[in-house]
Order: structure tokens, then C-alpha cells, then sequence
């Protein structure tokens, strides 16, 4: 343990989080420091106001985001100008904002359209089941599509229980973010990684890594599903379980298409870029210039086409009962879809910080590169996050590794930088995009979710062992 | 008191009713939240109301419905249920604080318990009689002669043998692990045979049991199962229920019944383990009722999460090693009046 925290507590980790490390090495000055208030801000709204004030804070969720927005692009535009200010925003928008709510927006619709009925009873042997189902599906479409696809099906299995929102918590942390290592499909670091020429296979890596971690959480789930699924039967709650043999039925499966298109665009958006005909005379992405610098990309447009044609095709194709059926509403994309801009729009001082500073932070192990890597993206977007990390890996001027387009990155430190942003992106319900809305749905289907400070003493008594046990058996 | 009592469960009916409104203007299938029957859930409210009417169970309670409520796509729908939230809500923060008195009853329990209440079977409720008994504590036989001089119904196996219909299953592929119907054939197996390796089912027979059981353990799935036929027989016959958390079935469900535990010193119980199985030694059949009671305790408090065989959870607790079998008849008959 003394080790442990000796380790932890070398330059690397800790200092990061110290303001007279970033304005030290940074270009953007202490001033920006203050700059971050607002997103802070904005956290601790999402944190405090659905507690202390639930109704004021869903009827005014958008003025709150317009509010600390407006906080933090004011000083800002009188420290840097009303243009970069401008172009700061649009191009979060335009090119992160826009693709991230079109594929959460397409996969939510999608996934909507496809109910699964019968009778098959949520036991802890089954939620096991269909964790470790979701957990590997996540690498094949994505931690968004698995999460979409897979939470309404959870939900409806154990629709018989009362104590059920440690499910939820658990399907957060290995659907919606582990099980998306695998693959670059997976998670969109691992996209970025694909895109700087990081082979698609690698990836495959990390399988020791998440069969590690799936074995001990679901280990741990299945004793606290044991322990509340008694508690349930302890209080007379029973399945309806009265006919003999399980009938299961799924209608809108031909929605499965859909998902499949979705996937192909994600996949599209990595492998376009690349492209000569995509690119222009400098080395840039050809597209529609916004303002300034900011270029809506002709591969970003064949993304978000695509997926909106399959949102289109999916709701044109399919019985309107099967979204009834489905609970099906908008509230909770309406939900993501607000907070998140504003969470994007308040978290770039942050972002700009980490690239002023990402490199002089003097992180050269895997453990740091992990813990960093991971904290941050429990927080902030774990993209550009994972491409500030990787670019200053690729620049220690390793000679033996990984050979991307950043520099040649020893493969310990690939493995350290890729588990932390996708594993830790499970610390926090912003930490990864189907975070919030796999709580959004349900909340609206009956299952009392933790806060967001609830939330973070389940991340932090489990998932913070875990990655603890991590750093002991793989990045040491 | 009583006012304040049919108040708050009138209350208690305003919120189960929202609830089956909302989900009904929802036409979801994904559950709701209070996802069993009225009788039970709007119980369960009003002692949650009668106890700590402002506490924050009620209060989320009502805070998830309003989560669906707001979803309403109707207008007009969507308004009506949120005004009678609304109304609810104000009602339920007005309520004072405690309504508790200084008696030690537990209304709850006092309500399914025959002995407490002497009209209790007048109101049309079938007499039903939970026997929990340790194996060679001759509950078996009282619980027969009990059934037998009350001339109601006696199960036991009988149960198991319902489920296995409902389930389609065999009777080889399941074990009674509530009973003791097991134990005569489990001491007739001759070694060779005990050693012989568990039969290893093939894919296609594993998908069937799956399939079978709902995707739940075999255990489990028998449990469910008889629950649910408890349940149904309480509404039509009297019966004496031999273990089988009947007494814990019967609460949970809110039947009203007469929970009774019978043992006795562990040195009748091995000579009468002995008497009735030919063949078996005093070692042995020491052996057998320690690892039977272990099994039942184990079963008990996995279903109830009570303890079994503590005193607490049951309205009567025999030694019939006082009484013998006949004197332990007569002496329940006597205390339920018949």
C-alpha cells in the first residue's frame, strides 16, 4: 500500500490537478484557470440541483446551461476576442458536439424500435448473463448501441423487483463503458487511435484487461444481486413465472439493419479521413466552412447523414405500438442532448489547459499514464483526452512499440492510456455519453437511480478497487 | 386513531391509483412502481405513511411516478395526473409526523394472527396452519392428526407434486429441498449408486431447463411456484402447510394463518429418526439431522431471510418431546379453540 502511494503520489498524478502545474508549463496563463469555473459550475448544478431542487431543475435545465455557457464565453471573449471565442465554440460544436448527440439521437431511435417480451425472470444468474452479453457486444456496436440496445431488455426482466438500481449502476460500468475496449467501433478514443494509425486488431490487446475486470465485477455484482434478489423474495416479490417453459419474443428486429448502417457510418467517419479525396492541398479535411478555421468535414456529413437516414428508416418502418410498448419518449435524449452542449461548450478551457500541458507533465509510466489518462476522462471527454495522452507518449521518442502517426508508442503505455479512457469514463455519469442516458431511461421506468454524488460512491467503492488491482497486476 | 388510519389509506389508495393511471396512459411494459397487487402495495403504503408519513421512501416513491407522469404524451392526460400528484404530495407533507402509540403490537403481524383475533374466521377466511418442524420431532404426524381432527386438507409433497405438473418437469430432474420426502430415499441408495457421477446433460437439454425454468435455478423456480400455489389454495380451502416457508408465504402475501414450530432435544429426535429408518445407527443418524437442519436453515433464510426455528417468527413453538404427538394435537387444538 505504501508503494501504491508512493507511486501515486509522483509528480505524474497528482500534480496535474495542481493549477501552478498547468499555468507553470501552459500557454494559456492562470487567468484560464478560472476559465474551468464554469464547467465546475454546471457539474455541480447536475450534481446538487436534481436533489435539492428536482422540479425548478427540470423545468430550467436549459437556462442553467445557457447560464454557465454564457459564464464562461464572456471573460472568455474579453481575454481572447469575440472571434476566437467564436470559433472555440463552433468548432466543440460542429465537430464534436453535432456527430456525439447525432449518434446517441440515431442509436436511441433505433434501439427504441426494438422490443423483446416474454417471460424470462431477472435473477442474478441471468442479470450476469446479460451483463457479460452486453459487456462483449459493446466492442461489436459501439458502448452506445450496446447500451441503447440492451438497457430496455434489462429493465423489463426485472421489472418484478423493487431492489434493482445496483443493476443499472453495474450495466453502466461495463456495457456503456469497458466492454467498448475491444474494438475501435468500441469507444471513440480507441476511433481517434484508429485514425493515427493504430492497427484496428490491436485493440484486442486489452482482452486480458477486461476479462480481468469482468471477472471480479461481475463476481462482486452477482453478491449483490444475490443479496437484493433475497431481500425481494424475502418480501413476498415473485415473477410471473405460471406457465410452463419461457416465451420470448422480439419484434422490430429488423431494426437490427439499422444499427448495423450506424455502426458502418462510426466506422466511415475513422476510415474517411484518410482518404486523399476527403482531404484538401494542405493535409486538412475538404467540408463546409462554418467561421474562421471551423470546417463541418464531408466525412463528419456522410456520418450524420447516414445515421439520420437510419433514425428516419427505423421510425418509418416500424409499428408505432412497439415504442409505446417501449416507453419510448424524448425526454431522456431531450435531457442529454442540453446538459451535454453545455458540458462541451463550459469543459474547453479544460481541454485547453490539458493540450497546453498534457506534454510537460513529465508522465512516462503506464500507471501514471493510466490514473491520469482515466481521471480525466471521468470528467471531461475522454477523446481528446486520450489524443493529448497518446500525442505525448508518441513524443518521449521511444524507438520500440506501436508505430502511429503521433510517434512510436511503446505498447504498455498504448494499453495504459487506452484502459484508462475507456474503463474510467465509468467514474461519473458524464464520463461517457450512454452514461446519462441509460440513467435517463431509468429513471423514467421506475428504478430510483443514485445521484450524481450517489452515483460516485458506487464508482468509487468498486470501480476505484478495481482499477487499483489493475495497476498492481498490468501497469506496475 | 382509527380516523387518521382510514385517512392515510385512503391516501395510500390516491397513490397506487396514480400509479396504475400513469402506466396505463404510458401503455409501457417496462414496469412501474409498485408492480404488485393493490391489496398488498397500498398496505405496505399506509404503514409507510402510518410510521414516517414525511419520510423520503413516500416521498421518491412519488417522485418516480411524477418521472413517468411528465412522459404522458397526452396534454390533457399529462395534466390531469400531474394535478392529482400534485394534490397527493401536498397531502402526504401535511400529514403529522407520528401516529404511533406506546403498544408493543405490531398491527401488522397482529392482523394475520388467528390467535389474536377471535372473529378472525368470521370475516370468510379459510383457516390455514403453517407447521415448520425439524426432522424426528414427529411434526409429521401431528401435522396429519391435526388435519385429520379439524377435517381440513394436509400437504405436503402434494405441493411438490402441483409444481412439477405446472413446471412439466420430472420429478427425477428436481429434489424437494423444502420437505422431507428425500430422506428415505436418499438413506435407501446404496453407496455404489451415491458414487455414480451426476448425469451430464447435453446443449439441447440445457436450453430446455432454461427454457423451462425461466432462465432461474431449478430451486428457485419450484419456490416461485409453490408461492404462487399457496397463495391460490388460501383463497379457496382450509389446509395444513407442512414447512415450505409457508408461514413466511403467507405473511408476505398478507394471508392471515397460524404459524407453529415443533421440536424437540436432538436425543428423541435420533431415536425417532432411528425407529422410522430401519437400518440407521445412532452416528449416523446424528450426522443425518444435523446436515438436515443445516439444509432447512440454509433454505429458510435464503427465502424469508428470517432465521429458522427462532421463536420470533413464529405465533407458537412446541418441544413435542413434552407432549408427545396426540398431546401436541390436543394441545394446538386447545389454543385455537377448537
Amino acid at each position: 500500500m505504501e508503494k501504491l502511494m508512493t507511486v501515486l503520489e509522483s509528480q505524474g498524478v497528482f500534480g496535474l490537478f495542481n493549477p501552478a502545474a498547468w499555468t507553470a508549463g501552459g500557454h494559456i496563463g492562470a487567468a484560464s484557470v478560472w476559465l474551468c469555473l464554469p464547467f465546475a459550475g454546471l457539474l455541480l448544478c447536475i450534481a446538487v440541483l436534481p436533489l435539492v431542487k428536482a422540479e425548478w431543475w427540470e423545468a430550467h435545465q436549459p437556462h442553467a446551461v445557457v447560464f454557465w455557457s454564457l459564464l464562461f464565453l464572456f471573460p472568455f471573449a474579453a481575454l481572447k476576442g469575440v472571434g476566437t471565442a467564436a470559433e472555440t465554440v463552433l468548432e466543440c460544436i460542429v465537430n464534436d458536439y453535432l456527430t456525439f448527440i447525432v449518434l446517441l439521437f440515431g442509436l436511441f431511435c433505433v434501439s427504441g424500435n426494438i422490443t423483446m417480451s416474454g417471460d424470462l425472470a431477472g435473477s442474478p444468474r441471468i442479470n450476469v448473463g446479460l451483463l457479460a452479453l452486453g459487456t462483449l457486444l459493446s466492442s461489436l456496436i459501439g458502448t452506445t448501441g450496446a447500451s441503447m440496445l440492451m438497457i430496455r431488455p434489462i429493465i423489463k426482466m426485472n421489472s418484478w423487483r423493487h431492489k434493482k438500481r445496483h443493476i443499472i449502476v453495474f450495466f453502466i460500468f461495463m456495457v456503456s463503458n469497458m466492454g467498448g475496449c475491444l474494438t475501435p467501433i468500441g469507444d471513440p478514443p480507441l476511433l481517434m487511435g484508429f485514425m493515427r494509425g493504430v492497427p484496428f486488431l490491436w485493440s484486442l490487446h486489452l482482452l486480458p484487461l477486461l476479462i480481468f475486470n469482468l471477472i471480479v465485477l461481475l463476481f462482486v455484482f452477482y453478491w449483490i444481486d444475490m443479496r437484493a434478489y433475497r431481500t425481494d423474495i424475502a418480501r413476498g416479490l415473485k415473477p410471473d413465472i405460471k406457465k410452463p417453459g419461457t416465451e420470448i419474443e422480439i419484434r422490430g428486429s429488423h431494426n437490427l439493419i439499422y444499427i448495423a448502417m450506424i455502426v458502418a457510418a462510426v466506422i466511415l467517419s475513422g476510415a474517411l479521413p484518410g482518404l486523399s479525396a476527403f482531404q484538401n492541398e494542405e493535409g486538412g479535411l475538404r467540408g463546409i466552412r462554418i467561421f474562421g478555421e471551423v470546417v463541418l468535414s464531408f466525412s463528419s456529413l456522410i456520418e450524420i447523414g447516414i445515421i439520420l437516414l437510419a433514425a428516419w428508416l427505423s421510425f418509418r418502418t416500424t409499428d408505432g405500438a412497439i415504442r409505446r410498448e417501449n416507453h419510448f419518449t424524448w425526454s431522456a435524449i431531450k435531457e442529454v442532448a442540453v446538459l451535454f452542449v453545455g458540458i462541451f461548450i463550459t469543459m474547453q478551457p479544460a481541454l485547453m489547459l490539458l493540450k497546453a500541458n498534457g506534454a510537460s507533465l513529465g508522465l512516462t509510466e503506464p500507471y501514471q499514464l493510466f490514473w491520469v489518462t482515466g481521471m480525466l476522462s471521468s470528467f471531461l471527454d475522454n477523446t481528446p483526452t486520450y489524443l493529448v495522452f497518446l500525442t505525448t507518449a508518441g513524443a518521449l521518442g521511444f524507438t520500440e512499440g506501436m508505430v502511429t502517426a503521433l510517434g512510436v508508442v511503446p505498447v504498455k503505455l498504448l494499453t495504459a492510456i487506452s484502459a484508462g479512457a475507456v474503463f474510467m469514463g465509468a467514474n461519473t455519469y458524464i464520463g461517457n455519453a450512454p452514461n446519462f442516458m441509460v440513467k435517463s431511461i431509468a429513471d423514467e421506468n421506475g428504478i430510483r437511480m443514485p445521484s450524481f454524488f450517489g452515483y460516485l460512491v458506487w464508482s468509487f467503492g468498486i470501480l476505484v478497487p478495481v482499477f487499483l488491482l489493475d495497476t498492481l497486476v498490468f501497469f506496475l | 386513531m382509527a380516523n387518521n388510519k382510514e385517512e392515510i389509506k385512503e391516501l395510500a389508495e390516491h397513490i397506487y391509483d396514480l400509479d396504475a393511471e400513469v402506466y396505463c396512459h404510458l401503455g409501457s411494459s417496462l414496469g412501474r412502481v409498485f408492480n404488485r397487487d393493490r391489496e398488498r402495495c397500498v398496505g405496505e403504503l399506509t404503514d409507510l405513511l402510518m410510521t414516517r408519513p414525511q419520510g423520503h421512501i413516500v416521498r421518491s416513491e412519488l417522485a418516480l411516478i411524477a418521472n413517468m407522469a411528465r412522459t404522458i404524451e397526452d396534454r390533457e392526460e399529462r395534466r390531469l395526473c400531474m394535478a392529482e400528484y400534485n394534490r397527493i404530495l401536498n397531502e402526504v407533507m401535511s400529514l403529522p409526523t407520528s401516529f404511533a402509540s406506546g403498544d408493543v403490537i405490531d398491527p401488522h403481524l397482529a392482523k394475520l394472527n388467528s390467535f389474536n383475533l377471535q372473529n378472525r374466521f368470521a370475516g370468510g377466511e379459510h383457516l390455514i396452519i403453517c407447521i415448520s418442524w425439524t426432522y424426528g420431532s414427529g411434526g409429521i404426524d401431528v401435522g396429519f392428526k391435526l388435519a385429520d381432527k379439524l377435517k381440513i386438507n394436509y400437504y405436503d409433497a402434494e405441493i411438490f407434486d402441483a409444481v412439477l405438473k405446472r413446471l412439466d418437469a420430472e420429478k427425477d430432474s428436481l429434489r424437494d429441498c423444502a420437505g422431507y420426502t428425500h430422506v428415505k430415499k436418499e438413506l435407501n441408495q446404496n453407496l455404489s449408486s451415491m458414487l455414480l457421477p451426476a448425469k451430464r446433460l447435453t446443449f439441447k437439454e440445457k436450453m430446455r431447463e432454461f427454457s423451462r425454468y425461466h432462465g432461474l435455478s431449478k430451486r428457485d423456480a419450484v419456490f416461485f411456484n409453490q408461492s404462487d400455489l399457496l397463495c391460490e389454495m388460501a383463497q379457496k380451502e382450509d389446509f395444513i402447510i407442512m414447512g415450505r416457508c409457508g408461514d413466511a408465504i403467507m405473511t408476505n402475501n398478507g394471508i392471515p394463518h397460524i404459524s407453529i414450530y415443533i421440536t424437540a432435544p436432538i436425543e428423541q429426535r435420533i431415536h425417532r429418526a432411528m425407529e422410522v429408518n430401519e437400518g440407521l445407527d445412532s452416528k449416523r443418524a446424528a450426522r443425518l439431522l444435523k446436515r438436515l437442519d443445516r439444509e432447512h436453515s440454509h433454505y429458510y433464510r435464503f427465502y424469508t431471510s428470517r432465521s429458522w426455528g427462532h421463536a420470533n417468527n413464529y405465533d407458537l413453538c412446541i418441544n413435542s418431546a413434552s407432549y408427545g404427538i396426540d398431546g401436541t394435537v390436543d394441545f394446538i387444538l386447545r389454543m385455537i379453540g377448537k
